[in-house]
């Protein structure tokens, strides 16, 4: 049984149309990373997902019942943009209305136990409007862990995060999968940090699912590359342009040859014209740049 | 419980989800400071009224062309009671004026306030979320908010009487019931609490509608309301009687049935972010 399973999902906001048919699956126990640019319909699917908006057409299914059953609506867990705290109210008394809200008959017990996962124990005394970002998004997750979900909504929980709190977020999402063993959706443009925790991926264009796969599949269709470096890089590129299709110079100063068969052939191919290679490695492109691919192919077409 | 693959789904009755939203709404009503401030401020107006309209002889203003010195003379206020309500078929004590606006009826206006503060707030601070994500049924909410504000409600007038009484004993008042009776005192103010659920059905339809909009609940509730609001001296008079207050309570729980039902229906097919 799927934990998510999403057909023909439409909805309209006044004559513009946020989701055009938009199809999802998500098999249970799955890190799901829900990939797309600004106003592709990811945080709208999310919304529709936990009931915050109306469909316009189409059907939701969680846990193979429909999203409005009320018994499997209890078992979600969600992070919609910002947490929903009463900013005068400290961390530990918007965890127990929350608590209170979802009848948790061990209330303190599982509030406490939250804010360890989410490594909040000590901030529990704060007042919510004097938390920082970082622990602001843990807060909210603290709150979408109370009840056991087995399924956790999670919409941009790392934008915006520095290094440090996007370290941390990322150890507590591990440590929530295993601990809880619940399915995450997790929506992010940070695609590096997603590509480090997700176990399947969709991406989002204009309303609808453009594709959807697993880490597995990803990891087979990223294409591997060849970069190097030699001392005159310009006559470098020029000459492997003249032989290989796809020559690009990347950030870090390294040319990558992407539909070379192997390394040693490019060693003795540029050998043969008097460059001398200083260093080269072979690599596979990131989600980064799948996705950054994908959604120029689809341009293209 | 019903077992489902790994996932484990139980039932929550809705008597629960109710319980445990009234227990997190009273225990929000019961610490925000707002509920405090308003109760304060229904002690102290019929405190303040009572005693500055028997100290207070009038105004007196001079007529710069003609000199002549005019004294707008308020009402005098002669019993303790005459703040509350007036009996029906005669005019209150203090009809006219500004005066006229700070009796018990004020009240109503002040559970508006309160209602879409408490309501908007849900929705501002993204608690509505948290909520509405995990429950798909939103009548315990409309219950539970209800309950709520007709609860503020009635600790307001029932503040309001204590600021009365205080304020009568401060001004020396009398406290003769006269016609109406301690009883009558009585039954309208118990009529007054049940009208409240009227006046606060109507506040919580308001507050859904405009759900962050605190000023569009405001305005919808204060619009909606005054048109009601004409009706509750005649039908809650210091000298009430019983049928009066199963009239109220009637009304209560009609309008509250009727307009819970129509708050249900808006959260159900409205956006909640």
């Amino acid at each position: 049984m799927n934990a998510i399973e999403i057909k023909g999902l439409t909805k309209n906001f006044g004559n513009k149309q946020a989701l055009k048919g938009l199809d999802m699956t998500v098999p249970m126990g799955a890190i799901y990373g829900f990939i797309g640019e600004n106003g592709s319909g990811k945080s709208t699917t999310e919304k529709l997902i936990c009931g915050l908006l109306v469909p316009s057409g189409g059907s939701i299914k969680l846990f193979g019942r429909d999203y409005t059953d009320a018994d499997v609506r209890a078992k979600v867990g969600v992070l919609i943009e910002a947490p929903g705290c009463f900013p005068n109210c400290t961390v530990w008394n918007n965890m127990m209305l929350q608590a209170a809200n979802l009848s948790i008959p061990n209330a303190k017990e599982e509030v406490r136990k939250a804010l360890k996962v989410v490594r909040m124990e000590g901030s529990a005394s704060n007042k919510y409007k004097n938390c920082s970002l970082g622990m602001k998004q843990r807060i909210g997750i603290a709150m979408a862990l109370l009840g056991h979900p087995s399924l956790l909504v999670l919409d941009e929980p790392i934008n915006g995060l520095d290094a440090d709190g996007m370290r941390i977020m990322r150890e507590v999402l591990v440590d929530i999968t295993r601990s809880y063993q619940c399915t995450v959706v997790i929506s992010s443009h940070i695609l590096g940090e997603l590509e480090k925790i997700a176990t399947h991926y969709g991406i989002v264009r204009g309303g609808k699912m453009i594709k959807e796969m697993t880490a597995a599949e990803l990891d087979a269709d990223c294409r591997t590359y060849v970069a190097l470096r030699t001392r005159d890089m310009s006559r470098t590129k020029a000459l492997l342009t003249f032989k290989y299709s796809r020559v690009e110079e990347d950030e870090s100063g390294y040319l990558r040859v992407y539909d070379a068969k192997a390394p040693e052939d490019i060693v003795t191919y540029l050998y043969e014209n008097g460059i001398l290679v200083n260093e080269i490695k072979t690599a596979k492109v990131g989600l980064e740049e799948y996705y950054i691919d994908l959604m120029n192919e689809k341009e293209v077409r | 419980m019903e077992k489902m693959g790994e996932i484990k789904i139980e039932h929550i009755s809705f008597g629960k989800k109710l319980k445990s939203m009234l227990s997190v709404d009273f225990r929000r009503m019961f610490t925000t400071p707002l509920f405090y401030i308003l109760v304060g401020i229904a002690v102290v107006i019929p405190i303040l009224v009572l005693v500055m309209t028997t100290t207070v002889g009038g105004s007196t203003s001079v007529d710069p062309t003609t000199g002549v010195e005019t004294v707008a003379e308020i009402e005098p206020i002669t019993n303790t009671w005459q703040v509350v309500e007036s009996i029906s078929g005669e005019s209150a004590g203090m009809s006219s004026g500004i005066m006229s606006m700070c009796n018990i009826n004020l009240l109503f206006f002040m559970a508006a306030v309160f209602v879409c503060i408490f309501v908007s707030d849900d929705f501002r601070s993204g608690y509505a979320k948290n909520l509405f994500a995990v429950r798909s049924k939103k009548a315990d909410y409309v219950i539970s908010k209800s309950l709520v504000g007709c609860v503020s409600g009635a600790f307001m007038i029932l503040a309001y009487f204590i600021g009365a009484v205080i304020g009568g004993a401060i001004a020396g008042l009398s406290f003769d019931a006269g016609a109406a009776g301690i009883g009558g005192i009585i039954m309208c103010l118990l009529s007054k609490i049940f009208l409240m659920a009227v006046f606060v059905s109507i506040f919580v339809l308001m507050s859904v509608v405009g759900k962050q909009k605190l000023w569009l609940s405001m305005i919808g509730s204060f619009a909606v309301g005054l048109l009601l609001f004409m009706m509750v001296p005649s039908l809650t008079p210091l000298n009430s009687t019983i049928m009066n207050v199963i009239l109220c309570l009637a009304g209560g729980a009609l309008f509250s049935v009727g307009l819970g039902a129509v708050s249900n229906i808006v959260l159900r097919k409205t956006s909640l972010v």
